[in-house]
């Protein structure tokens, strides 16, 4: 704030007055983002909504929703979102675990750790997701492996999300000074006390928004073990019911919703959690 | 002659190819304030981080306090030894390196609590006895980040005070510092001085030096060219590059 009360009043009015315009600036912005935002989706419900309109001799057709299936289905669809959610929580951890160890193995100066780390990325990453999870639903089991639906989903998205993820633990660990490490070790600390004490809690709250990141968008990519049809989460449920009933469109279009509430509840929280760790910054 | 604390004996130092310690040996008795100084590049620094082996030295023996380290020491029988020198070598930092996820108390009592095991009471006491003595007891729940230099760099003191080492080595305390805050850190560790810390201090300040030294050795190009009392130094230094440097110290002082 603008409280200078050694330049007298003027100057001091002057800047509160370009100050108050500012800040009445920005919320003007973010109410018309707000309305833009409105309009929109009240276009895109209105797009579904089946009412014609009629301008002149030109005739504007929505598009019909069968409404009877759509609320027949709802509670069957949306409740594969327990399940969808559970992939994914199992999964981010998985994938939390192995990005850990995959970015410390890339730190390491073990040969054979480093050789472990790379390959373990290069590989993950060399291949689409969509294929390693079909390895573990298809391929497996001709091994004579067969993994529960859960597991093998679990198993896939978790050494994906892990490879990935191991770059943002990397960018975490190499984000702590130097000088950190040098101060642990001159007090005595061990590597592993350095590591746990000093480097781990610095990498880690760097790593965290990233990961929140991570995990929404694994939310919606955990809809790729529908394809598998061993897993009963929304995209699942969605595809039986829109097929057996030729509902495509109405089933689609209610996973969709679901995942998007989802998604903007995800990131509601998660920008919460990283307002709460920039905090701790300043 | 009290027995020394710290020994170096032919020590050598390569970066790569560079020679950057070129046979040096040393001994610092105990209670002596040994000031290093010298332009940068001479190699002060590095001298200083072999003691505490956070450089490795690529010749010759360290020993602090009977402990002896000779360099071609190696695996477990090394790692011990030279844990063993940490412990008996407290080091305060340019850049202050306070852990920044850590309160001020949780800074200071991290080194007694996690290395030696102490207990966790008996830690705080002796951590808060410090913080007190450095005039920084007041700010013991506050993060490091809202610190200014000066006080970051008296918490660190602080921090390495309190594992009780026998021999403080201070790498450059003042250089990062505004210039109205390098006051109160000489202050600090002209105190500790006065208590009879040994003490190594790499440093650009010639004042202190001057004023709190007992003994003051000059560097270049990787070895020890003068060692002499400030008062020796200052008023009759042997060597031109000494020479030198007294002179743009007092130009600067002018």
């Amino acid at each position: 704030m603008a409280s200078t009360t050694d330049t007298g009043k003027a100057p001091s009015s002057h800047v509160e007055l370009l100050f108050q315009a500012q800040i009445r600036k920005a919320r003007q912005f973010r109410i018309n983002v707000g309305i833009s935002w409105a309009v929109l989706l009240f276009l895109l419900i209105f797009l579904f909504s089946g009412k014609n309109i009629q301008i002149g001799s030109f005739t504007f057709e929505t598009i019909q929703l069968d409404s009877e299936f759509m609320v027949k289905n709802a509670s069957f669809i949306a409740q594969g979102l327990s399940q969808t959610l559970l992939i994914s929580f199992l999964s981010i951890f998985l994938a939390m675990m192995l990005a850990l160890l995959a970015a410390l193995g890339r730190l390491s100066t073990f040969p054979p750790l480093y050789a472990i780390s790379t390959f373990y990325v290069s590989l993950i990453r060399g291949t689409p997701l969509y294929l390693q999870i079909f390895f573990f639903f298809l391929a497996l089991p001709q091994l004579g492996i067969v993994l529960p639906g859960i597991v093998a989903g679990v198993m896939a998205l978790g050494l994906n999300y892990g490879a990935y993820m191991s770059e943002t633990f990397r960018a975490g660990l190499s984000s702590v000074g130097r000088g950190q490490r040098e101060a642990a070790m001159a007090l005595g600390m061990t590597p592993g006390q350095t590591m746990r004490r000093v480097i781990l809690p610095q990498a880690l709250r760097f790593a965290i928004p990233p990961m929140g990141n991570d995990f929404i968008s694994m939310t919606k990519d955990s809809a790729l073990v529908s394809a598998t049809g061993f897993v009963h989460e929304v995209m699942w449920r969605a595809t039986k019911v829109g097929r057996a009933q030729f509902n495509n469109l109405e089933a689609l279009i209610m996973a969709a919703v679901f995942y998007w509430v989802m998604t903007l509840v995800l990131t509601f929280f998660q920008g919460r959690l990283e307002a709460r760790l920039s905090k701790g910054d300043k | 002659m009290p027995l020394p604390i710290v020994k170096i004996s032919n020590l050598d130092k390569y970066f790569g190819r560079l020679h950057v310690l070129k046979d040096v040996s040393l001994e610092v008795p105990e209670r002596q304030v040994l000031c290093l100084i010298g332009r940068s590049g001479s190699g002060k620094s590095t001298l200083l981080r072999c003691i505490n082996f956070l450089e490795e030295p690529s010749h010759g023996i360290i020993e602090v306090d009977g402990i002896k380290v000779p360099a071609d020491t190696k695996g477990k029988e090394r790692r011990q030894l030279i844990h063993d020198v940490r412990l008996k070598t407290g080091m305060v930092f340019q850049e202050f390196n306070l852990f920044p996820h850590m309160t001020v108390l949780e800074n200071v009592i991290e080194g007694p609590v996690t290395v030696k095991g102490m207990e966790k009471d008996k830690a705080i006491a002796l951590a808060e006895q410090n913080l007190d003595s450095v005039g920084m007891l007041f700010k013991k729940d506050e993060y490091p980040m809202r610190l200014s230099g000066g006080q970051k760099q008296r918490v660190a003191i602080a921090r390495a005070l309190t594992m009780e080492p026998r021999v403080m080595l201070f790498d450059e305390p003042t250089s990062a510092l505004d210039p109205e805050l390098i006051g109160e850190v000489l202050n600090v560790m002209k105190k500790v001085a006065n208590e009879g810390m040994t003490m190594i201090v790499v440093t650009h300040e010639m004042g202190f030096a001057r004023e709190v030294a007992d003994r003051v050795l000059v560097m270049s190009e990787g070895q020890l060219i003068e060692d002499a009392t400030p008062t020796e130094l200052f008023n009759n230094p042997k060597d031109d590059r000494t020479k030198a440097l007294i002179d743009r110290y007092r130009s600067g002082e002018a």
